[in-house]
C-alpha cells in the first residue's frame, strides 16, 4: 500500500510542481520547432541540452528532455504536410497523404488530425511503457538477428504501397535505394564499400540528408516548372477535425500505436521503421477510404503520426527497463543519464525506483502540451504554404542546406543532400517515385547486416538457417504473419479465404 | 588543399605571436570525435563544465563523427593551431594508418590529456554452463563452429580482446559482428550469442543485475567497478604482454600549438579530470582514471598502437602492414 502511495506521488511529481511542468512545456513548444525544421534533430537538441542541463536537477532535466521528444516526432509532420520536406524521419510517411490533403487547401485540418491522432498515440504509447514495461523489454531481447531481417522485408513490401501504381518503377526506386544504402564502411567487417577511396564516404550515405534531398530540393525543382500556378488557399476555419472522423480512426490508431510500441521497443528500430509499417498497415487493411491513398486519405496520416509519437514510449521501454536506447534519442537521454549521476541498466528502477513513475507521469504530461501547443500556431503555419513560391521555394533550399550541414556539422552532407534533389527531380520527372529509394536507403542496411549476421551465427548452414524459423516462437509468428501479408495481396488469397469459409461453414452445420 | 595549408600556416604564425598573450581570451570550439550518445560524447559533455570552470571562457561543443574519426582529426589539422580548436577524440585514430583510413595518426596531436581507459570483460549469459574462461575455451574447442561469439568490427575493443584470446588460447568460435558494445551485450542477454568480450562499461550494470555473468577481466588484476571477478592473467598469464590495454578518451591539440597555451590547457584538464564528480562518472562506467599528458600520455599511445596493430595484422584486419609505418612490434 506504502509503495502505491510512493507510486502515486511519483506520478505526479511533475504535475505539482510549477517548474517542471513548465519545462515540460518549453520541451513541447520548442520540440515542435525542431521538429518542424528539417535537418533540426531531437538528438541534436537533446545531446546540446547535456551540457546546459548539467548543473540541474535530474528531474528537471529528464522533464525538458521528454518534452523535446513528443515535440519533435511531432513537429516533423508539420513541414511533410505542408511543403512536402519532412522535418523528421519518422515524418516520412505522413507526407505521403499529408502533402496532397495540403494541395487541397485542408492543411490545418489535416494538422489538427495528426494532433489528435499524436496525442492519443502518445498516451496508449505511455499506457504500454506504464503496464508492460518488463514484459515489452524480455520480448524485444528475443529478437533474433533474422527477425530484424524479417522486419526489413516486411517494410521493404511498402515499395508496392508506395510506387503509385507502377510496380516495375517502384521496384527500381527501392532498389536504387538500397544500392545507396550500401556505400560506406560494412557494417560487419568495416571493408569499404563503394567509397572509391575518399574518406567522406565512408560514413555512408546520411539518410536524413538523402530524405531532405530527395522530398525537399527534388520538389522545389518541380516546382519550378509550375511557377506560374496560383498559390492554394488553406481552409483555417475548422481546425478541430469533427468527432465522427476522429471516431471513424481510432480503432486504426489503436493498432498502429500498438505497432509504434512494439517497434520502437526494438533496439535498432524506432519512429521512423514504426511510421512507415503503419502507413503499410492501413493502406492494406483499410478497404475503402473516402479518397485514395496518396491523394489525401485521412488514413494516411492517421497511421503513421499515431505510430510514430506512440513509439517514443516504446522506446523508453528499453532504456528505463535494461538501459538499451530503443532509438537515437533514448541513447543520448542515456549518456545524459550517467552525466546526472544515474547508472543506466537493469539496477537503475532498483536503485532510482522514482525515476520509472516520474518519468510515466512526466510522458503524459508532455502529451497533455502536445495538445494544447498542437492546435496554436496552425493558422500561421498554414499561411506558409501561401508564400509566393518565388521567395518560398529559395527559403526551403536555403533551409535544406543548413539542416544538412547540422546532421553532422558536416559539409559533405550538403552536397549529398544536393546530389539527392537532383537525383529526385529526375525521378519524378520521369514518373518514378521517391519514397521507395528512401525505404532502401532506410532498410536496405538493416536487411543487410541482419541477415548475414543470421548467416553467420549458424557457421553459414543454410539447413539450419532455415530450420530457426520454425524453432524460435518469435521467429515463427514473424514468418507465419510475413507469409500472410504477402498470400493477402495476390489472387490466391480469395480461394483460400473461400476455403476457409466453406470449412466453417460445413463444421457449423 | 594547398593554399589551404598555406593560409593555416600563415595564420599560425600570426597567432603564435598574438593570441597566446592572455589564452583563453575568446571560447574554444571543442570537436567531439563521435556522434551524440556514444561513449566519447557522454564523457566529453561531462569533462566540459569542469574544464570550462578553470579556463574562464565557454568550450563550444560539436560533434564531428564520420570515417570512424578521421574526419574530426582531418578538421582538427587543417584549423590554425591557436588552441581555440580542440578535439575530444577516442583511440581510433591511432589505427586509422594500418586501416587506411588516413595517413596520420596522434603523431600530429599533443595529448593534453587522456582522462580514462575502458578495460575489457568477457561476459556470457546468466544460465551459461560455463564458469571460468577456460571452461568456455575447452569447451569451444571440443564444439568447433557451435560457441558463438558477439563482437564488433576491426579495431573496436570486443575484435581486439577476441584477436587477443585467439593469439593466447588458438580457440575456434563463430564470430558474429554487431553493431556496438550494447547490442553485443544485449545479444548475449537474449541468447543470440554465448559470450561476448566487451567493455566493463557496456556489462556492469546487467552484471549487477544478474542478467550477464563476468568470466574474467582482461587485465593484470581485477577492477574496483567489478569485485570478485578475476583477471584473465589468472588463468592465462600470456594475455599480460598484450595489457594494459582498453579504449581510452582524452583531449588533443594539433603538436605545432605555442607551448604555454599547452601549459593552460593541460593544468585545465588535469583540475577537471581530478574533479570527484568526473572522477565518480568515469568509475560508474567501469573506466580506470588515467589523467595523463605529455610524454607519459604519448608513450602509452605508442604503446597501444603497437599492440594492436599487430594485433590486426596478424588476424588479418590490417588493410597496411604496421611495419610500413615504422610501427614496432610488442
Amino acid at each position: 500500500m506504502n509503495d502505491l502511495m510512493m507510486n502515486i506521488s511519483y506520478f505526479g511529481m511533475s504535475f505539482l510542481d510549477p517548474y517542471l511542468m513548465f519545462l515540460t512545456a518549453a520541451g513541447v513548444f520548442f520540440g515542435i520547432y525542431v521538429g518542424a525544421i528539417p535537418g533540426l534533430s531531437v538528438t541534436m537538441a537533446v545531446s546540446i541540452l547535456i551540457s546546459f542541463t548539467f548543473k540541474w536537477g535530474v528531474n528537471e532535466a529528464l522533464a525538458l528532455i521528454a518534452g523535446i521528444y513528443y515535440g519533435g516526432v511531432y513537429g516533423g509532420s508539420r513541414s511533410a504536410i505542408l511543403i512536402n520536406v519532412p522535418g523528421a524521419p519518422a515524418a516520412i510517411a505522413s507526407g505521403l497523404d499529408g502533402y496532397p490533403l495540403a494541395k487541397m487547401g485542408e492543411a490545418g485540418q489535416a494538422i489538427g488530425l495528426t494532433t489528435i491522432m499524436g496525442v492519443f498515440g502518445g498516451l496508449i504509447g505511455v499506457l504500454c511503457l506504464a503496464v508492460g514495461a518488463p514484459m515489452l523489454s524480455d520480448l524485444a531481447l528475443l529478437f533474433a538477428p533474422r527477425d530484424y531481417m524479417m522486419l526489413a522485408i516486411w517494410g521493404l513490401l511498402l515499395v508496392g504501397s508506395l510506387s503509385g501504381g507502377m510496380m516495375a518503377k517502384g521496384v527500381f526506386a527501392g532498389a536504387l535505394g538500397i544500392l545507396f544504402g550500401m556505400v560506406g564502411l560494412d557494417p560487419l567487417t568495416a571493408e569499404p564499400r563503394f567509397t572509391f577511396g575518399s574518406v567522406h564516404l565512408t560514413a555512408g550515405a546520411p539518410y536524413v540528408a538523402a530524405m531532405i534531398g530527395l522530398f525537399g530540393v527534388s520538389e522545389v525543382l518541380v516546382q519550378l516548372h509550375e511557377l506560374h500556378f496560383p498559390t492554394i488557399k488553406q481552409n483555417v476555419s475548422k481546425l478541430f477535425p469533427s468527432w465522427s472522423l476522429i471516431k471513424k480512426h481510432l480503432p486504426l490508431a489503436s493498432r498502429c500505436s500498438v505497432l509504434g510500441v512494439i517497434v520502437g521497443a526494438l533496439p535498432g528500430a524506432g519512429g521512423d521503421i514504426a511510421a512507415l509499417m503503419a502507413y503499410d498497415h492501413a493502406k492494406r487493411t483499410v478497404k475503402n477510404p473516402e479518397r485514395p491513398f496518396g491523394e489525401g486519405a485521412w488514413e494516411g496520416i492517421v497511421a503513421p503520426e499515431s505510430a510514430a509519437v506512440g513509439s517514443v514510449g516504446g522506446c523508453y521501454i528499453p532504456m528505463l527497463t535494461l538501459g538499451i536506447p530503443g532509438d537515437a534519442v533514448t541513447a543520448v537521454i542515456i549518456g545524459a543519464l550517467y552525466i546526472h549521476g544515474l547508472k543506466p541498466g537493469p539496477m537503475m528502477l532498483l536503485e532510482t525506483p522514482h525515476l520509472f513513475w516520474f518519468t510515466v507521469g512526466n510522458l503524459i504530461l508532455a502529451c497533455i502540451w502536445l495538445a494544447v501547443f498542437g492546435f496554436m500556431g496552425i493558422k500561421l503555419f498554414a499561411k506558409i504554404v501561401e508564400i509566393p513560391k518565388s521567395a518560398l521555394l529559395p527559403m526551403i533550399v536555403v533551409l535544406s542546406a543548413v539542416g544538412s550541414y547540422a546532421i553532422e556539422n558536416n559539409p559533405v552532407h550538403i552536397y549529398w543532400m544536393l546530389g539527392f534533389g537532383v537525383v529526385g527531380y529526375f525521378l519524378k520527372m520521369y514518373g518514378y517515385q521517391v519514397g521507395p529509394v528512401i525505404l532502401g536507403i532506410i532498410l536496405g542496411p538493416l536487411l543487410d547486416s541482419n541477415y548475414r549476421r543470421a548467416m553467420i551465427s549458424v557457421s553459414n548452414d543454410p539447413v539450419e538457417f532455415v530450420a530457426e524459423f520454425f524453432t524460435s516462437p518469435v521467429s515463427a509468428v514473424l514468418l507465419g504473419l510475413l507469409v500472410l501479408t504477402i498470400l493477402s495481396q495476390t489472387r490466391y488469397w480469395a480461394r483460400i479465404a473461400g476455403l476457409f469459409k466453406r470449412a466453417g461453414a460445413e463444421a457449423a452445420s | 588543399m594547398i593554399s589551404k595549408k598555406l593560409l593555416g600556416a600563415a595564420a599560425l604564425s600570426l597567432f603564435a605571436t598574438v593570441a597566446s598573450a592572455a589564452y583563453p581570451e575568446r571560447d574554444i570550439t571543442g570537436t567531439i570525435m563521435w556522434g551524440a550518445g556514444g561513449a566519447m560524447d557522454v564523457v566529453s559533455r561531462a569533462i566540459q563544465p569542469h574544464a570550462e570552470a578553470v579556463l574562464g571562457k565557454k568550450i563550444v561543443m560539436v560533434n564531428k563523427p564520420g570515417g570512424t574519426g578521421a574526419i574530426s582529426t582531418n578538421f582538427i589539422v587543417n584549423a590554425p593551431a591557436d588552441g581555440y580548436n580542440i578535439l575530444f577524440g577516442a583511440e581510433n585514430p591511432q589505427l586509422h594508418k594500418v586501416l587506411g583510413l588516413a595517413e596520420f595518426d596522434y603523431d600530429k596531436f599533443f595529448p593534453v590529456n587522456i582522462f580514462a581507459r575502458s578495460v575489457g570483460v568477457i561476459v556470457v549469459k546468466a544460465d551459461a554452463p560455463w564458469k571460468t574462461v577456460t571452461e568456455l575455451i575447452e569447451d569451444a574447442k571440443k564444439r568447433p563452429g557451435k560457441v558463438k561469439m558477439a563482437m564488433t568490427g576491426p579495431g573496436g575493443l570486443p575484435h581486439t580482446v577476441a584477436s587477443m584470446m585467439g593469439a593466447v588460447t588458438k580457440f575456434n568460435t563463430v564470430p558474429v559482428p554487431f553493431d556496438g558494445e550494447g547490442p553485443a551485450v544485449t545479444a548475449v542477454m537474449g541468447g543470440h550469442a554465448d559470450f561476448a568480450p566487451v567493455g566493463v562499461g557496456a556489462a556492469t550494470e546487467s552484471i549487477k543485475a544478474g542478467r550477464v555473468r563476468a568470466l574474467a577481466v582482461v587485465n593484470t588484476e581485477p577492477v574496483a567497478s567489478l569485485p570478485g571477478v578475476p583477471a584473465i592473467t589468472k588463468e592465462y598469464p600470456d594475455f599480460a604482454k598484450y595489457l594494459p590495454w582498453g579504449p581510452f578518451y582524452g583531449v588533443f591539440v594539433r603538436k605545432d600549438t605555442p607551448d604555454d597555451i599547452k601549459a593552460t590547457l593541460v593544468a585545465a584538464f588535469k583540475k577537471a579530470t581530478d574533479n570527484p564528480q568526473f572522477q565518480q562518472l568515469m568509475a560508474d562506467r567501469g573506466n580506470i582514471i588515467m589523467n595523463i599528458s605529455g610524454a607519459e600520455a604519448e608513450a602509452f599511445l605508442k604503446k597501444w598502437q603497437s599492440t594492436t596493430s599487430w594485433l590486426l595484422q596478424d588476424v588479418g584486419a590490417a588493410k597496411i602492414s604496421p611495419e610500413k609505418f615504422g610501427i614496432p612490434k610488442p
